[in-house]
């Protein structure tokens, strides 16, 4: 094509979109005037639950059945999300909600929320999260269910969580695990920003402990949102302001804005333990992570496994959840990788296309 | 409408202000995420939690010391008192879980025996051979009454 090509300068078609952008700024300045007043709030987590047990801050949820008994999988899940964040991105909005879409294939789902840490949680490790929480939560579930065996998928920092339950509590009736964007082994540490960040010589993470106690939400969120600044802190904004007349843009811009905020604080010595003993020394991965005395060997999983991770994932480097495939005992297992970030798999235009369809079929041949 | 070679329409100014600044942004952000991936970039970061607890340690100190005296002498419990406070709590809480579950499991262990059909025969002839012995002893009872009745009558007559 030459620059003859080129459409010729015509002045009445320029005025005219000149004009329309007049008019969507107007309306546009409107809609962000209400938004940045608060007056445009989105309801999330909105399917219909109830709460069946709770301990300390922790929650568990059980979501009322969408389908008749006899349509129902006979083995529950349970959902386990990390703790720096709230576990409603499982339940985001109507429509746009894992639990509604597990709910109307069948399965009796559970929530487990481990709640907003006060500072007498301030001691408590991966350990306790793991080993004492997490099986009373289950406990709790099995006895509402009155089911012995049940699935489990974790996401993040959940899924090492269940990552280490599943390896110490082999023989406890966990069935299927799910392991969504799992951060486990931290071998390579070009990988991950974060490895560099959290590197021995520059962060002081003892210091942070000791005067903090729990690390703020703030530090957490400051730390994500720098992996990549310009998306987070502009890109987002710029997004929101060109769709600002477009209200079903706007609605999701603003569910998955309010999770994006609401973050948790992180219990001081979790975080510690995270830091220094996954971070640094890749205990876990390493066969060197101690829990009641034991080595935690990912070898102990019996249960099947479908590990799930991202071609995107920047906050969860593929490194770090594709090798725990060939260290953990079970026969049946298996990886998907998908398209999207760590975020966007479970939640993004897709992920009812792509990431649900997938784990539902996959857990609906092991829950018969 | 025509085409506009690359992208690029004179007669949108907007367009093509928007088409440059999503291509910049690109660009910006390309370079800044390779730049927060950098070993400088860590060390700054390092260096931006050192200032950080160099400002807070001393302000925190400071406040907590204050606070202490202060509540203390209002009569009110400090923050450290509540912790202490609160993890006596969650340790309470952690005991009365394991109770209930240990109710539940003996509970669901005693319905297992009713209707498994270990306690039924056992409980079922027993209960029946004390059934049949109470209503043995009311036949007993029924009978004597009227005799005893009649015994008061006649006493009753003398008199």
């Amino acid at each position: 094509m030459t620059s003859s090509d080129a459409a010729p300068i015509d002045l009445e078609r320029m005025t005219e979109q000149l004009l329309k952008e007049i008019e969507r700024t107007t309306k546009s300045s409107d809609m962000a005037a209400r938004i940045a007043t608060n007056r445009i709030r989105v309801a999330v987590g909105q399917t219909p639950k109830e709460q069946i047990w709770a301990l300390n801050k922790m929650r568990l949820y059980h979501y009322y059945p969408m389908v008749p008994p006899e349509q129902r999988k006979p083995v529950p899940l349970l959902l386990v999300f990390a703790l720096i964040n709230r576990p409603y991105i499982f339940d985001l909005r109507p429509g746009n909600s894992f639990v509604e879409y597990m709910l109307r294939h069948g399965y009796e789902v559970y929530l487990l929320d481990w709640g907003r840490p006060g500072l007498e949680d301030a001691n408590y490790d991966f350990e306790d999260f793991s080993l004492k929480f997490l099986p009373r939560a289950i406990r709790a579930m099995k006895r509402h269910s009155g089911k012995q065996e049940f699935s489990m998928l974790g996401w993040c920092i959940g899924a090492t969580i269940v990552t280490i339950y599943a390896a110490m509590r082999p023989d406890d009736g966990l069935r299927n695990l799910i392991l969504l964007t799992a951060p486990i082994d931290f071998s390579d540490k070009e990988g991950s920003t974060f490895s560099r960040w959290l590197n021995t010589e520059y962060y002081n993470v003892d210091e942070l402990v000791r005067q903090f106690g729990n690390v703020p939400a703030a530090i957490i969120e400051y730390g994500n949102k720098m992996l990549k600044p310009v998306e987070n802190y502009i890109g987002t904004y710029l997004k929101l302001w060109d769709n600002l007349d477009n209200p079903a843009v706007v609605e999701a811009w603003l569910a998955m804005n309010t999770w994006v905020t609401d973050n948790v604080d992180f219990p001081g010595a979790a975080f510690r333990q995270w830091v220094v003993e996954f971070f640094r020394e890749n205990r876990l991965m390493e066969n060197k992570l101690m829990m009641e005395g034991r080595v935690v060997d990912l070898a102990n999983i019996k249960a099947n496994l479908l590990n799930v991770i991202a071609d995107k994932d920047h906050i969860v480097p593929n490194c770090q959840s594709r090798s725990i495939m060939d260290r953990v005992g079970s026969k049946d297992k298996k990886l998907i990788e998908l398209k999207g970030g760590h975020i966007g798999i479970m939640v993004g235009s897709g992920a009812s296309k792509r990431a649900w369809p997938q784990i539902e079929e996959w857990l609906s041949e092991r829950s018969k | 409408m025509t085409q506009p070679p690359n992208g690029f329409d004179p007669n949108d100014p907007i367009g093509t202000w928007r088409a440059w600044r999503d291509a910049s942004l690109d660009a910006w952000a390309k370079s800044l995420t390779a730049m927060v991936n950098t070993e400088t970039f860590s060390q700054a970061i390092g260096a931006q939690l050192d200032a950080l607890l160099a400002i807070s340690g001393p302000i925190q100190q400071t406040v907590q010391q204050y606070m202490e005296r202060y509540l203390a002498q209002a009569q009110l419990p400090s923050r450290s008192e509540m912790v202490t406070l609160a993890s006596r709590l969650t340790n309470i809480e952690f005991r009365l879980d394991d109770m209930q579950a240990q109710l539940d499991e003996l509970t669901s262990l005693v319905r297992q025996l009713a209707t498994n059909g270990t306690l039924a025969p056992t409980d079922v002839s027993v209960i029946g051979d004390r059934l049949t012995a109470i209503e043995e002893q009311l036949t007993a009872l029924a009978a004597a009454r009227p005799a005893a009745r009649a015994r008061k009558t006649t006493s009753e007559d003398k008199e």
